[in-house]
């Protein structure tokens, strides 16, 4: 019920503070949700995989997330430092089938919220919801520590409710994946991101640089 | 019909557990900066503009209101599952949030004392009848949806009469209001300690 009110106060709160108000909103609340869930450490890789397909990290409360474990990530001296990770349904896919049955359209300022976020952040929003949770992934990333090293989260593509799609092709060279690898991957998943080692010096960084 | 229905059940069920939980620390962050005078306008007005966002209803007797209200077709059913224990009586098995509120128990800890100021502050300035911040935008929304509906012509009326939290917090009406609620529900005082043992919400709509 809560899910479904919000969205009808979407186009309200974005006439009173304005999209990028909304975007500020929708921000704070993923940090503090991150925050929230407390820090976590895994030995390695395998048991953090683990850990994400048996549903005991804070990534799991988006759903069923895959580690694409046959995608691994490699630095420039061909050590693993990341896998790419895939969700099954968009988190907010049953609040908009919710919002169909009850209320009708979904409010136009839920487009607009992700336009000015497309524009003023980064190019990988479909709805005004993907600020929360893309927020809180990278958030989550920052608490958790694989063989101690700190994580970072990237967002690489994402697929709506009505089967639009977003690939940030920055950054997919950035991780030397070929976008129309992660396109196919998207008939399946409706979210994929790679969860990184912070600062691995990546193939694709190095190409840039030279 | 019935497919449709089972449709929006199903989705019902599937609720994603990021949304609820990141939607009450969207209402902390709200008490945060507004306190609870700020965060009980705000519920308000969520359950107000939510029940005004859906369309009127018009039924020609109360046995088709009723009828529709258990089969979750009326608005006032859309989030809640309904049975009616007398012609008045409506008994919601399953609290709307008690899913909201696992989750977040789950996975971040303790639900924030906030949720309880505020519905102190509700109980002392608009009516007394809620747990939790939850039971103020579940019962605020029942009355916003009564105002759409019409019964033979006359205006639905909607009335609390107890609800249980899913943290197990009991709030029953004040003992001065519960003869005369009683009265109107067609329940003694034994049929609503009865129906709360098993049960998170009775309320009347006349």
């Amino acid at each position: 019920m809560l899910d479904v009110a919000l969205v009808s106060l979407i186009q309200d709160m974005s006439e009173k503070a304005g999209v990028e108000g909304t975007i500020q909103y929708w921000e704070r609340v993923g940090e503090s949700l991150a925050m929230r869930m407390g820090k976590e450490a895994y030995m390695g890789w395998p048991s953090f995989n683990v850990a994400l397909r048996e549903g005991r990290t804070a990534y799991s409360i988006e759903g069923d997330v895959t580690p694409l474990t046959d995608l691994a990530v490699t630095d420039v001296d061909g050590d693993v430092v990341g896998y790419i990770y895939a969700l099954k349904t968009c988190v907010f896919e049953p609040t908009m089938q919710r919002v169909r049955y009850s209320v009708g359209d979904v409010p136009q300022a839920d487009a607009a919220v992700a336009e000015e976020y497309n524009n003023s952040v980064k190019d990988t929003a479909i709805c005004n919801f993907c600020v929360i949770h893309q927020k809180f992934r990278e958030e989550v990333a920052k608490n958790i520590t694989v063989a101690d090293q700190p994580l970072e989260c990237v967002q690489l593509a994402d697929r709506g409710f009505k089967g639009e799609t977003k690939i940030a092709r920055d950054s997919l060279k950035r991780i030397g994946i070929n976008p129309e690898y992660v396109r196919s991957l998207l008939r399946n998943y409706a979210c994929v991101f790679a969860i990184l080692m912070k600062g691995a010096r990546l193939k694709g960084e190095e190409e840039v640089e030279e | 019909m019935i497919e449709e229905r089972e449709i929006h059940k199903e989705y019902e069920i599937k609720e994603n557990p990021l949304v609820d939980v990141a939607a009450y620390l969207f209402l902390e962050d709200i008490a945060d900066k507004q306190g609870a005078a700020g965060m009980n306008n705000y519920l308000i007005s969520l359950a107000t503009s939510l029940a005004k966002s859906m369309p009127e209803e018009e039924y020609k007797t109360w046995e088709d209101f009723v009828e529709s209200l258990e089969k979750g077709e009326s608005i006032i059913s859309t989030f809640e599952s309904v049975r009616a224990k007398t012609n008045h009586c409506m008994v919601t098995h399953k609290c709307p949030f008690e899913r909201g509120w696992k989750e977040y128990t789950k996975r971040i800890g303790d639900f924030a004392r906030v949720h309880k100021e505020v519905a102190d502050y509700y109980n002392s300035t608009v009516k007394p009848g809620v747990n939790d911040t939850q039971c103020i935008i579940c019962q605020t929304f029942r009355a916003a949806a009564a105002e759409r509906i019409t019964v033979a012509k006359k205006r639905l009326k909607y009335a609390q009469l107890a609800a249980v939290a899913p943290d197990g917090s009991k709030k029953i009406a004040p003992d001065e209001w519960k003869p005369i609620l009683l009265e109107k529900a067609g329940v003694t005082n034994t049929d609503l300690n009865m129906v709360l043992r098993n049960n998170a919400c009775i309320w009347i709509l006349y």
